[in-house]
């Protein structure tokens, strides 16, 4: 096979991602002169350029249409790995502003000092590389082999720190996607062993003709391959690992799986269904439908009960999931890309404002955020913005619209039974926000948390701030996403 | 014009809000409540203005302003006067379109004058925990939202200014509630929010289906082209969007969270939730309900009624067993709103003029019997009926006679405000809608004016449990000030209005081509 020119168009932000890595660990590897500060502010340069770069080929390439490595089917269009499309450029957008704004968290003495620099800028742009081959390819070894370049070292950056806790959750993280690859792997074989083909477009094309028998193997394939992905995504009842995870890494590697990890999986889970093993009045989808109710509920219903903040966003995230799961179960990219976006940028903001709090208070109990209003008023004033978003209540317009889109799609494809289960849970999920927002507006604290904050962490906040409230007032911003 | 002074109407109370926030706090306090009347006052005037300005005749005049009788047609349908409508997000088919005709406009003229009237109190009169600048702000949010949800010509604008409301009006429980019962008022605030939320959310599936099944959201283009069918699709539409909308009107048995919010809230938190929340549930019913789903609503209807004369009984007799003024006073809003509900279910011209009515006079008449339940309760420091004792015509005597006015107001004395609505109401339950059972309306009517009984028994009980007795048994505590100045001008306009509602209920009626 040889590589034309629309194939490296199409792979170029993957590849850039991939030489900026490499060229990320040399440059910490080979300058140990230089002072840590310097050092970390290269990197964080590096890193960032390399992002930028990706945001810029999207922008530039947002209409296009680039299919690569492609060859000749025996019947119907040509066969596919690769497709750099609309779709495309709207995850790639998503997953790369949440990079970006990880790397943004990340600079120096936000960082913990413990976390080795280069290995991390390695390790995240690594994880990019995957996720944005994930949000493109088109045949399953692309799919599968691009989700294990997104979780080796993701699990690999919350052990980063090498402290029991943080090697207890890589640990989990691990073993449950060891688990997951293998049950994925044998759902993939048996789908190839179905319909003869690992190309999505054409197993799409292929199940539809399937006699009854195989088709009853190709939805328990079909089963393996979602069950694979929940595993990622962590939706109910694959999700066991994710709490002690998140609260084990550095927060910063928190915000990158709550982030980066999860939309990429996410992402993968959409281009599967929508391109290939889940068509329009598949039970597959049902599948993906009622999975997306347990999440939701169960996800909910724990972050109730949590009194950490970290754990908190852990349970809550998982409750967003349920919710990207509903638009994603009936085929919505719109909806789902707006979702994630939205997502994205108010999971940044809120674990950065996290990270401000704990760096000074590790206990990280909601409690220490009592009376912030008053102390920290802008810090407070961000976190409830995120909060509230979230929760998909006005002022947070971002998240009530991404929301909205959801409920629209789950009505338009006739799901009343779903939709009554996110009306439930727009209600306890409001439940569990307001119970943080109740903390910040409680006056008088004994010991209000107020400090000088970070000039990097004031930026990055605002900058997110910025941007929900751009996008709560012109939510259009994110539909047009994947358009 | 008219369509900036709508646009301000809707900005300038966020804005305010927004700039009392960026003071610094020392000085934002002592200067908020101010700022808040100065703004509201300007905001009531802006909706006067408006008022006029649609009221007065434009030539070339109309024709059925000069020839012949009204037809006989039910309010609710927009008939937009100010118009504004851009593309919001065209891909999910919303518009920003804001739209007001005789309908809205009262109605936001009440949400303005209440606004006005709790900034003028807050003036001297604040809960004792302080931070007077977060109260104000919150309150010219709420504004905001009110005028907007009254305003809104499109069902997710409706529903975006809907939930505007809510966590605001969370927050005045949660912080300002009362200072007795903390734990109380924090599951207030919450039952209230959450029950709201669930209910709007339920309301949004409805709009949804409205959208599946005609195309649009446009509150404009829906009420020319309704909907036509009464059961399948359109019947769940209709049932969620009733659903939702009696949560926050709320009709029995989705009532349970009004007392305790009333019963917690401050004192401006309970005039405005009284006064113009409610109003949120019931014009929603008029202006999106009726003339949307037309069908399907007459299918519902009958349920409707049931539902909203239970509320009327029940709401009486919960009335009879309360012990604090301020529940009381809720309970007594559970039986006002079920009247509403029941004038809406009738679906004719007399029902649906009645409700609208209504609306405003109990905006009026409860905004001013929260404010001298907060009265009375901020000189006894308690709202339980027994631990403030009786004879307070000896103690109070002011206080006391407006309480007195007030409740009959409220029990629906004729000559005040409180009588037309409930007259119109059961005048149109003796003639509903064609296409709706006459004998059920009837039985129903018949109930209802028990019901009406039984409102002017639980009022009359108040006045002699509170109000008459014996002053010796119940000697003078040491507070002396009988109505403080800001409190006579807080009340005032009300104890106006409400005799102007009661003696010139035409200049309100004729705007609903009604008769």
């Amino acid at each position: 096979m040889t590589l034309t020119w629309t194939d490296w168009q199409a792979i170029a932000v993957p590849l850039v991602l991939a030489i900026g890595a490499v060229a990320v660990l040399l440059v910490d590897s080979f300058w140990r002169s230089a002072s840590a500060e310097l050092r970390h502010t290269v990197v964080t340069l590096l890193t960032s350029a390399v992002i930028l770069f990706g945001l810029v080929f999207v922008w530039a390439q947002r209409g296009g249409f680039k299919p690569a490595f492609c060859r000749p089917a025996v019947e119907g269009p040509a066969e596919c790995s690769f497709v750099f499309e609309p779709l495309t450029a709207g995850l790639w957008a998503v997953l790369l502003v949440g990079g970006l704004g990880v790397v943004g968290l990340s600079t120096y003495r936000l960082l913990a000092s413990d976390v080795p620099i280069g290995e991390y800028h390695f390790l995240l742009l690594s994880a990019l590389t995957g996720a944005t081959v994930l949000a493109g390819a088109r045949d399953l070894a692309t799919l599968v082999i691009a989700l294990e370049v997104v979780s080796l070292p993701s699990f690999a950056m919350v052990g980063l720190r090498r402290d029991r806790r943080g090697s207890e959750g890589a640990m989990k993280a691990f073993l449950v996607s060891v688990l997951s690859t293998a049950v994925m792997l044998f759902g993939v074989s048996y789908l190839y062993g179905v319909t003869g083909s690992l190309y999505l477009a054409t197993i799409a094309n292929r199940l539809n003709g399937l006699d009854p028998d195989l088709g009853r193997v190709a939805f328990a394939a079909g089963l393996f391959v979602i069950v694979g992905f929940a595993f990622k995504i962590a939706a109910v009842p694959f999700h066991a690992w994710l709490p002690d995870t998140y609260v084990g890494a550095p927060i910063e590697v928190t915000t990158f799986l709550a982030v980066v990890s999860k939309s990429a999986g996410v992402a993968g889970l959409l281009v599967l269904v929508t391109a290939g093993i889940a068509p329009d009045g598949s039970h597959l989808r049902t599948v993906i439908a009622i999975l997306a109710a347990l999440t939701m509920t169960v996800g909910n219903l724990a972050a109730l009960r949590q009194v950490e903040a970290v754990r908190l966003l852990a349970w809550s995230s998982i409750g967003q999931v349920g919710f990207l799961l509903a638009p994603l179960a009936v085929g919505d990219a719109q909806a789902v890309v707006g979702y994630l976006a939205a997502y994205v940028v108010v999971t940044l903001g809120a674990f950065g404002a996290v990270a401000v709090v704990q760096r000074h208070r590790p206990g990280g109990l909601l409690t220490d955020y009592r009376g912030m209003v008053r102390s920290e008023p802008g810090l407070a004033a961000a976190l409830i913005f995120f909060l509230v978003v979230l929760a998909g209540l006005p002022p947070g317009l971002a998240g009530l619209f991404t929301k909205f889109a959801a409920f629209q799609a789950v009505i338009d494809a006739h799901l009343g039974w779903l939709a009554i289960v996110m009306a439930l849970n727009v209600m306890i999920g409001l439940a569990v926000y307001l119970r943080w927002v109740a903390e910040l507006f409680r006056l008088p604290a004994d010991d209000p948390f107020s400090v000088d904050i970070e000039t990097p962490a004031v930026a990055m906040l605002s900058l997110f701030a910025a941007l929900t409230a751009v996008v709560s007032v012109l939510p259009s911003v994110l539909f047009a996403l994947a358009t | 014009m008219s369509e900036s002074l709508l646009i301000a109407l809707i900005a300038v109370p966020t804005l305010t809000a927004v700039v009392l926030w960026a003071l610094p706090v020392v000085t934002a306090d002592r200067v908020a409540a101010l700022v808040g009347t100065v703004v509201s006052g300007v905001l009531l005037v802006a909706s006067l203005v408006l008022w006029w300005d649609m009221r007065r005749p434009h030539c070339p005049c109309t024709v059925e302003a000069v020839y012949g009788p009204l037809p006989r047609t039910l309010p609710g349908k927009l008939t937009p006067d100010v118009d504004i409508n851009v593309p919001w997000i065209p891909s999910l088919g919303v518009r920003f379109h804001l739209a007001v005709d005789t309908i809205s406009l009262p109605l936001i003229t009440l949400t303005a004058l209440l606004v006005l009237l709790c900034c003028v109190y807050s003036l001297k009169i604040t809960p004792r925990i302080g931070r007077t600048r977060s109260l104000i702000a919150l309150l010219l949010v709420i504004e905001t939202g009110v005028i907007g949800a009254f305003a809104a010509a499109d069902l997710v604008l409706f529903f975006v200014f809907f939930e505007i409301v809510l966590i605001p009006m969370w927050l005045v429980i949660d912080i300002w509630g009362d200072d007795h019962d903390r734990a109380g008022r924090r599951r207030a605030a919450t039952t209230f929010i959450l029950m709201t939320v669930f209910g709007s959310a339920l309301m949004l599936l409805g709009f949804l289906l409205v959208h599946r099944h005609a195309g649009t959201f446009d509150l404009v283009f829906l009420g020319q082209h309704p909907i036509k069918g009464g059961h399948g699709v359109p019947l769940a539409a209709a049932i969620l969007i009733a659903v939702g909308l009696a949560v926050k009107m709320p009709l029995w048995p989705l009532h349970i969270w009004l007392p305790d919010a009333h019963a917690k809230a401050p004192t401006v938190g309970s005039v405005l939730l009284a006064g113009v929340l409610l109003k949120l549930g019931s014009y929603g019913m008029i202006r999106i309900l009726l003339p949307v789903l037309p069908d399907a609503t007459a299918t519902i209807a009958p349920y409707l009624a049931g539902f909203s004369v239970v509320a009327i009984v029940a709401g009486s007799l919960a009335c009879l067993a309360q012990t604090d003024v301020k529940r009381l006073i809720a309970y007594s809003s559970v039986g006002h709103m079920g009247f509403i509900g029941l004038g809406i279910a009738t679906m004719s011209p007399e029902g649906l003029n009645g409700a609208l009515y209504a609306n405003l006079a109990h905006g009026i008449i409860t905004g001013l019997l929260f404010f001298l339940a907060g009265a009375i309760k901020d000189r006894h420091d308690t709202s339980d009926l027994r631990a403030i004792g009786r004879a307070l015509y000896a103690r109070l005597p002011r206080i006391s006679g407006l309480l007195t006015y007030a409740c009959l107001a409220s029990l629906g004395l004729p000559g005040l405000a409180g009588f037309w609505g409930e007259m119109l109401v059961l005048l149109g339950a003796y003639h509903p809608a064609d296409w709706l059972p006459r004998a059920t309306f009837i039985v129903l009517m018949v109930i209802a004016g028990l019901g009406a009984v039984l409102t002017a028994a639980y009022f009359l009980r108040l006045i002699r449990e509170l109000c008459q007795g014996d002053p010796a048994e119940n000697p003078p505590a040491a507070f002396a000030v009988d109505l403080s100045r800001i409190e006579f001008v807080t009340f005032v306009p009300l104890v106006v209005l409400t005799v102007f509602l009661g003696l010139w209920p035409f200049t309100l009626l004729n705007q609903w081509t009604f008769l």
